[in-house]
This record gives structure tokens, C-alpha cells and sequence, in this order.
């Protein structure tokens, strides 16, 4: 297969897809982008970078591995896998939105000062598993597990290939295809704004978002 | 009173000929015709409009559902969603899932929900014209007026005498929590493209139809319907004297305040006469009127306001009066003040003006939505009951 032509069927991949990759991660971009605290363009600018590199990083470990693997793999290409990865996905994507909730709403300046002295390797894990620029990169990581049609094709591809260097050149246009979706997300802090109530909202958004994460589409799926 | 009896007249032609001639002409439909009629010249005439509004309500909550569940009945032989019926896009279109169907469709042009677009009975294009009218017109006016499902909690929440429960101080939280719970279903029904609200959270599954318990997640299903359907439906109604399914979870009544500022009519409240006795706080069935809205002085009820007139009734003051949205627009353009309240002295432009007052134009419009919606589903539900008492009867040997 030619690098060229790869390049271009993953983008347009991306690009005819990107929707579908954009509506997957909008229940975590938007709560967790305008529920965040000294919200601006800039600080948007960046959660949603890290958000994205995440999701690449994710996207191009499991594509060196899978091409990798080669046909090793192709036993696994089966509806199963896919289910499960994104179950994975769900849960932990859950639990991140979660802490990062927790870490906003519940755990305040003070109460975090005061429970330092009782517990520092907690609590400083707490709040660096909690703060909105990890949150922005560690659930760009789970995200990028969650397998959805257009990933499984690329995946598919990256089997086929059977070269790592290939594999991150398809992965990455395949990303740079679905990037122009995500432009929207920009213009959530001057919607908050505009309406400070929408933060409290998103935050309570959020919130659900995580419980549902982590008991409807995780939890029950994988138990049941 | 003569504009009064021309809109008399005016609804009597319009249950006439929705519930009576549209209807066979049965007794039984002449009978709910009468009852109608009956409901509407108390709404108009007496002080009391909620009273009879809520009573209204009820009676239509109570008839749809027998009426639903006996066509389910009929169609299919239980209330369970059957394979065929989901495969073959025979599922009743409920109006609670508009939004979160219309968003998915707009991205995807995917209807996410296995009903038919037309021609069957509650198709998706019937309830979608039937919203978009009621929006532009009676706005979220449509839950406290033509909703199947709100007079089952306006009747729970009038058994107590006074409520247990205090939400006022948290009205607030209350609204948030609406949007943020509407937030949380739209996006997953884009995220999931199916109605995740319908899987998991719809409280009146219980009383129309649902998925049969086949598996655990089928059966925590079940218990999550039931539990939602006691505790939004009967206890906390019944303790806290509101409605609180509508105005905490329901996704087309947070859908419809959004779009409030869109319709025809508003609740305006005149804050120099208003006292902040706070009774119209603690009256409001949606918590859309709280502390801050009163010493603000916004002049408004919030967003959530479902136009049940109940603030109406029971201000002392007479501070809460039904507008046109457009009305004070419209008088600033035409550099007209609406605060001039001298009767006319011209006895036709009088009469006019009694008729196109906003209150009664607002009840006028949103009981004809109810009357038409509830027409034949009603007569159905009370034609089931009567048959049911008259089997009853002769069963019994009498």
C-alpha cells in the first residue's frame, strides 16, 4: 500500500467521520470546558489541545500495536474486542470527569489545605488526578480507546499495512481529519460568559455524565 | 361578560366539533363535550381558573392512560414492547423525547427513536406539528395545559394540605438541576444515538408501555422506572405540593422553556404593587418564581414558568397579570404607554378590548390545545371505563 494513498483515506476518513468523533467526545468536551474554573478562550484553547493529544497518543499506541501485531491480531477484529475496549473507555473516562468534578466542587481551598496535613500523598494525588489540565489529557487517553466504525476501519488499515511508521502516519490523518469538529469548542467560554449560570450547570452536567459513564454504559455492560 | 360568552360560545363550537361530531356523536362523547364546556365557562367566570385547569388536567391524565393502555391491549395483548413492533417502527412517538430526537437527526439525519414519520397513530410528523404550534403559541403553557402526563402529578400534589416539604429556598437548585439534566440527556443521545432517557429514566414507562424483563439490565430497567415513577410521581408531589418530575427531570419541559421566549404570551409582575408575601412562590407547581426573583425585582417569573396561572389566583395584590410577549415591544415602536388602564368609553371598542385581553386569549388558546389533544383519546379512555363497569355489573348479576 502506498504512503500517500493511506494518508489520504485516513483523512478522509477523518473528514467524512470527524461528526461521529466530535459527537462521541462532546459529552465530555462541553460540561468539562465550561464548567471549568478562570474559564477563557486561552485556557479553552489549551484543555482542548491536551483533550486532543490524548486522544493522538492513545490513537497511535494502539495503532503501533495493531500494526504491530499484523494479522496476529485479525482474530480479534470482532465486534467483542470493540465492546470491550469501549467499556474500558466509558469507565474510566467516568471516573476521571468524576474526580475532576470532585476536585472542583467538593474539595475547596481550604478544605484541601486542611486535609493535607492529614493525608499530603493523597490529597496531592487528588488534585493532580483532579485538575482540569490532567483531566483534559487523561480523558483524552481513555477517549481514544473507545472504538467506534471509523477507528475500527483505521485500525483495519494499520493491520493491513503492517508497518509502525505507516500505522502513526494513519492514525494521524485519520486525527487530522476529525480536528476541524472540534473547532466549535472555542466559543464556549464566551457563552459562559455571556451567562454565568451555564457553569454551574456544566459542572452539574458533568457530573451525571461521569455516573452514567461509569454505571450505565460500563458497569452494567460489563457485569451483564 | 358579553366577550366572555362570545369565547363561551367560540369553545363550545370547538368541543362540539373536536370531542362530539369528530367523535360519532356518542353519548359518552357528549358527556365529556359537556364536562369541557363545563370546565371552561369556571376557568373563565370564576377566580379560581387553576382550580379547574388542574381538574382538567387530571381527568385527561387519567382517561389517556386507560385509553393507551387498553389500545396496547387491543394491538398487541400487554403493555411490553414487543420485537416486532420495535423493528417495525410501530412505537407511540411521546412528545417528552422531541429534543433529544430532533438534536440527533439535525447532526446526523438519523431518527434515533422506532417510531413511523406518518400515518400511524402518534407518528413523529403529527407530534412534531402539534409542537411547533403549541410553541409559538401557549409556549411551555403546553405542560400545564395540554400535557397527558402532568395532571397525574397535579393530582398527587393536591391530596396533602400542606406540604411537608420546603423547596422554595431551593427552587434555584432545582432549575439547574433541570437544565443540567437535560444537558446530560442530549448529549448522550448524541453520544449514544438512542434515547437513553426512554432506556433508563422515563417514569411514565409504568403507565404506557415498556420493555419487557428479559435480562438484569432489562430488569434493573424496570426497578429504575418504578422507583423514578413512586418517588417524582406520587411521593414527592404528595409531600411537597409541586410538580416535580416536570420541573426536575422531564427533557421537553426544560426544551420548552428555553424556547419560551418565543411564544405568544408571559407572566409579567408588577413589582410596585407586589408586597414579597411570597405566596405565589410557595404556589407555583414548578418552582419557577423564588426569593431572588421577588427582592430582584425582575418583574418575571423565571424561565421554567409553565403559564399554570396559579400565581395569577392567588396574589392578594392582583400584581401578576398574563401579557403578549409582543406587546410592549409593539408599544415602545409605536411610542404608546401600556400603563393606561381607563376603561373605553366606546362599548364596541370595549368589547374588543375584553376579548383580546391576554388572560383570556391565553386560556381561550391553551384549553383549545387540551381540548383537541384530549378529545378522542378521552372519550376512548371513558368509553373503556364505562364498558368495563357495565361488564362489571352483569358479572356480578346485577
Amino acid at each position: 500500500m502506498k504512503l500517500w494513498s493511506s494518508a489520504l483515506q485516513s483523512l478522509l476518513l477523518g473528514l467524512s467521520t470527524g461528526t461521529y468523533c466530535a459527537m462521541y467526545c462532546a459529552p465530555i468536551l462541553i460540561p468539562f470546558i465550561s464548567g471549568s474554573e478562570n474559564n477563557s478562550l486561552k485556557k479553552t484553547t489549551v484543555l482542548t489541545l491536551l483533550f486532543l493529544a490524548g486522544r493522538i497518543v492513545s490513537y497511535v499506541v494502539l495503532g503501533i500495536i495493531f500494526a504491530g501485531a499484523g494479522m496476529l491480531l485479525s482474530s480479534f477484529f470482532n465486534p467483542v474486542l470493540a465492546r470491550r475496549l469501549s467499556v474500558f473507555a466509558y469507565i474510566i473516562c467516568g471516573l476521571i470527569l468524576l474526580q475532576n468534578f470532585l476536585v472542583k466542587r467538593k474539595l475547596s481551598k481550604n478544605t484541601l489545605e486542611a486535609n493535607k496535613k492529614a493525608c499530603p500523598v493523597r490529597m496531592k494525588l487528588a488534585v493532580f488526578t483532579g485538575n482540569d489540565f490532567s483531566t483534559a489529557v487523561l480523558s483524552g487517553l481513555s477517549v481514544g480507546l473507545h472504538i467506534c466504525p471509523p477507528f475500527w476501519a483505521s485500525l483495519f488499515l494499520c493491520v493491513q499495512s503492517g508497518s509502525i511508521f505507516y500505522a502513526c502516519i494513519i492514525f494521524l490523518c485519520f486525527y487530522l481529519g476529525t480536528l476541524p469538529f472540534f473547532l466549535p469548542v472555542l466559543g464556549l467560554p464566551f457563552a459562559v460568559k455571556k451567562m454565568p449560570v451555564l457553569k454551574q450547570i456544566a459542572q452539574m452536567t458533568q457530573l451525571l455524565i461521569a455516573v452514567y459513564f461509569i454505571i450505565f454504559a460500563g458497569l452494567i455492560p460489563l457485569i451483564f | 361578560m358579553s366577550a366572555k360568552l362570545v369565547l363561551t360560545a367560540f369553545m363550545a363550537y370547538i368541543i362540539y366539533f373536536f370531542t362530539i361530531s369528530l367523535q360519532s356523536n356518542s353519548v359518552l362523547a357528549w358527556v365529556y363535550g359537556a364536562f369541557l364546556l363545563y370546565l371552561f365557562v369556571m376557568m373563565l367566570f370564576s377566580k379560581n381558573a387553576n382550580k379547574y385547569r388542574r381538574l382538567f388536567q387530571l381527568v385527561f391524565a387519567v382517561l389517556f392512560t386507560v385509553s393507551f393502555v387498553g389500545n396496547l391491549y387491543d394491538e398487541r395483548g400487554s403493555m411490553a414492547i414487543t420485537q416486532n413492533a420495535f423493528y417495525e417502527s410501530e412505537i407511540p412517538f411521546c412528545h417528552l423525547v422531541i429534543p433529544l430526537t430532533i438534536i440527533p437527526y439535525a447532526l446526523t439525519k438519523t431518527i434515533i427513536f422506532p417510531a413511523r414519520i406518518s400515518g400511524h397513530y402518534a407518528s413523529i410528523l403529527s407530534m412534531l406539528i402539534i409542537w411547533l404550534t403549541a410553541t409559538v403559541t401557549i409556549g411551555r403553557g403546553w405542560c400545564s395545559w395540554a400535557c397527558f402526563y402532568g395532571g397525574l402529578e397535579d393530582g398527587f400534589s393536591g391530596l396533602a394540605k400542606k406540604s411537608k416539604i420546603k423547596l422554595l429556598p431551593k427552587n434555584n437548585e432545582i432549575r439547574i438541576f433541570h437544565f443540567s439534566f437535560f444537558a446530560f440527556l442530549i448529549l448522550m443521545s448524541i453520544a449514544f444515538l438512542s434515547s437513553i432517557f426512554c432506556q433508563w429514566f422515563c417514569p411514565f414507562k409504568l403507565i404506557t408501555e415498556f420493555t419487557p424483563i428479559v435480562d438484569i439490565p432489562s430488569l434493573i430497567a424496570t426497578f429504575l422506572f418504578m422507583s423514578v415513577f413512586l418517588i417524582f410521581i406520587i411521593v414527592l408531589p404528595i409531600l411537597t405540593k409541586k410538580r416535580t418530575q416536570c420541573s426536575i427531570l422531564c427533557p421537553f419541559g426544560a426544551m420548552q422553556s428555553l424556547l419560551s421566549p418565543i411564544s405568544q404570551f408571559k407572566i409579567s409582575i408588577d413589582t410596585e404593587k407586589c408586597t414579597s408575601c411570597m405566596k405565589c412562590a410557595k404556589a407555583c407547581p414548578f418552582s419557577a418564581i423564588d426569593i431572588d426573583t421577588i427582592i430582584q425585582k425582575k418583574g418575571r417569573p423565571e424561565l421554567n414558568c409553565a403559564l399554570c396561572g396559579a400565581c395569577l389566583d392567588i396574589c392578594p395584590e392582583n400584581a401578576i397579570h398574563m401579557e403578549f410577549s409582543f406587546t410592549k415591544k409593539l408599544a415602545k415602536k409605536c411610542g404608546l404607554s401600556l400603563s393606561n388602564k381607563t376603561k373605553s368609553k366606546n362599548k364596541i371598542a370595549g368589547f374588543f378590548k375584553d376579548l383580546t385581553q391576554p388572560k383570556h386569549a391565553f386560556v381561550f388558546s391553551a384549553y383549545t390545545f387540551g381540548v383537541i389533544i384530549s378529545s378522542s383519546l378521552a372519550t376512548d379512555g371513558l368509553r373503556r371505563i364505562v364498558s368495563a363497569f357495565i361488564r362489571a355489573l352483569s358479572l356480578g348479576g346485577i
